[in-house]
């Protein structure tokens, strides 16, 4: 998994860590039960403080996306969320609202953007079905 | 709740070469922990701030608390619980590596042996070698062993990485990440002092900008790229007349216009954007960049 920091993006540097793991998880590219990169190592590589990345890390893992097994390091979880569907939907309305915010400054209409929505959405699911396609071939290898 | 003592707490601080104020009021406090960075031009007073944490200079005025203890009056104590890596590193130059660091290793409660093997071996240093023999860069490396060997609570480093090459600057970041602070995650305390900011961008929580010998800046990292923008926008024609008072820089060219604002950027973007822009684009500044714009200001 490669990660990548950008400090233009404006973002705190622990939540383009967190965000990026979530993506990679979304679009298979890390399976559950797969580990995750040891902290010093991934701080070392990405050259950012130490607890930067155990911040990200336990931010994960309080909102069920990694678990940490003592002595052996981080793992990604099944994708079962600890939380109700209510706060759930919260959480994901917030960030559909700052996406219209976005879509308005950047003069994308309406129909453009809901377009725009299906497309990522296929996007990802395709990106999910070439790693699932790639765990098939490897098995029958 | 009461906050735990700072690690560094720097008050009113003033110091002169004769005539020649080197420090000037400076105020700063590092928590414990935590990564600060100390960002000045040549002369800005970066070393004589630190030289009065480790009591090789006095204070004039004001204070300086290194874990709350004066290192005037408590000078042994204080440098127990902190490591220092200066700009010049001066060895004596009959010792071998390993006669150095055994030298080094006397003075100190704790001395990490396996961390000593490890970084020996990364960096490539031949123990047997006479330190005279030695380049810059390997002699900052054996600088950083002595360092960071002995597990203190504070690493102070000053202009760690000025002169070397890009090798070793990475090598030596890397290893102040690694094999410092995962120590004892949280409770490893570094103040650096550089210009080469882009290099400490990553490790840095907190820096302070000072310039004669003044603090003209003090934020968190994170906070300080949330609040300094780029804003470049291109219009059909001449830019029109927008009120461009909040922003800090003000660049035209033709039909562009580049600005560079502290905080207010998405209502300025709002204001711009209502011109009909060809284009309009923003992003974040980088540490080194708020430091030149902040200089330049």
């Amino acid at each position: 998994m490669l990660l990548q920091i950008n400090y233009k993006s404006g973002k705190p540097v622990y939540l383009q860590v967190v965000d990026q793991i979530k993506a990679a998880a979304a679009s298979g590219a890390l399976k559950p039960g797969e580990a995750l990169p040891c902290i010093r190592p991934l701080a070392e590589e990405l050259r950012v403080n130490r607890n930067t990345i155990a911040k990200a890390y336990s931010e994960l893992e309080s909102i069920g996306v990694i678990e940490t097994l003592p002595g052996k390091g981080c793992f990604l979880k099944e994708n079962h969320s600890p939380l109700r569907k209510e706060v759930r939907r919260k959480m994901l309305i917030e960030e559909i609202d700052q996406a219209i915010v976005q879509a308005h400054h950047l003069q994308v209409p309406r129909d453009e953007f809901l377009q725009l929505v299906q497309e990522r959405i296929e996007t990802l699911e395709e990106k999910r079905r070439a790693y699932e396609n790639l765990n098939v071939e490897k098995r029958e290898d | 709740m009461s906050s735990p003592t700072p690690a560094i707490e720097i008050q009113n601080l003033k110091y002169a070469y004769g005539r020649a104020e080197a420090v000037n009021d400076l105020n700063l406090s590092v928590q414990r922990g935590r990564c600060y960075g100390l960002f000045g031009r040549n002369g800005a007073g970066k070393t004589t701030t630190m030289k009065c944490l480790l009591n090789l200079l006095r204070p004039q005025s004001g204070q300086v608390r290194v874990f709350g203890l004066d290192p005037a009056k408590h000078e042994v104590e204080v440098k127990r619980r902190l490591a220092y890596v200066p700009d010049q590193v001066a060895f004596y130059p009959w010792m071998t590596v390993r006669e150095t660091l055994d030298y080094l290793a006397s003075f100190r409660d704790r001395w990490n042996a396996m961390t000593e093997q490890s970084l020996l071996e990364r960096f490539r240093l031949n123990p047997a070698q006479k330190t005279a023999g030695l380049s810059k860069g390997q002699r900052t490396q054996v600088a950083l062993i002595a360092a960071v060997c002995p597990e203190t609570e504070l690493l102070v480093l000053d202009e760690p990485t000025s002169g070397l090459d890009p090798i070793v600057r990475r090598e030596f970041i890397e290893t102040v990440i690694g094999a410092y602070q995962e120590g004892d995650p949280g409770n490893r305390t570094i103040l650096v002092s550089t210009h080469l900011i882009a290099e400490f961008e990553g490790l840095i929580d907190e820096f302070t900008i000072v310039d004669g010998g003044q603090s003209v800046l003090t934020l968190q990292a994170d906070e300080a790229r949330d609040r300094y923008h780029k804003i470049r926008a291109r219009f059909p024609h001449t830019p029109p007349e927008i009120d461009l008072s909040h922003a800090l820089r003000v660049k035209k060219t033709g039909r562009e216009l580049e600005l560079i604002v502290n905080g207010g950027g998405p209502e300025l973007l709002e204001r711009i954007e209502r011109q009909n822009p060809e284009s309009l684009t923003t992003e974040s500044l980088t540490l080194e960049e708020i430091f030149v714009a902040t200089l330049q200001a």
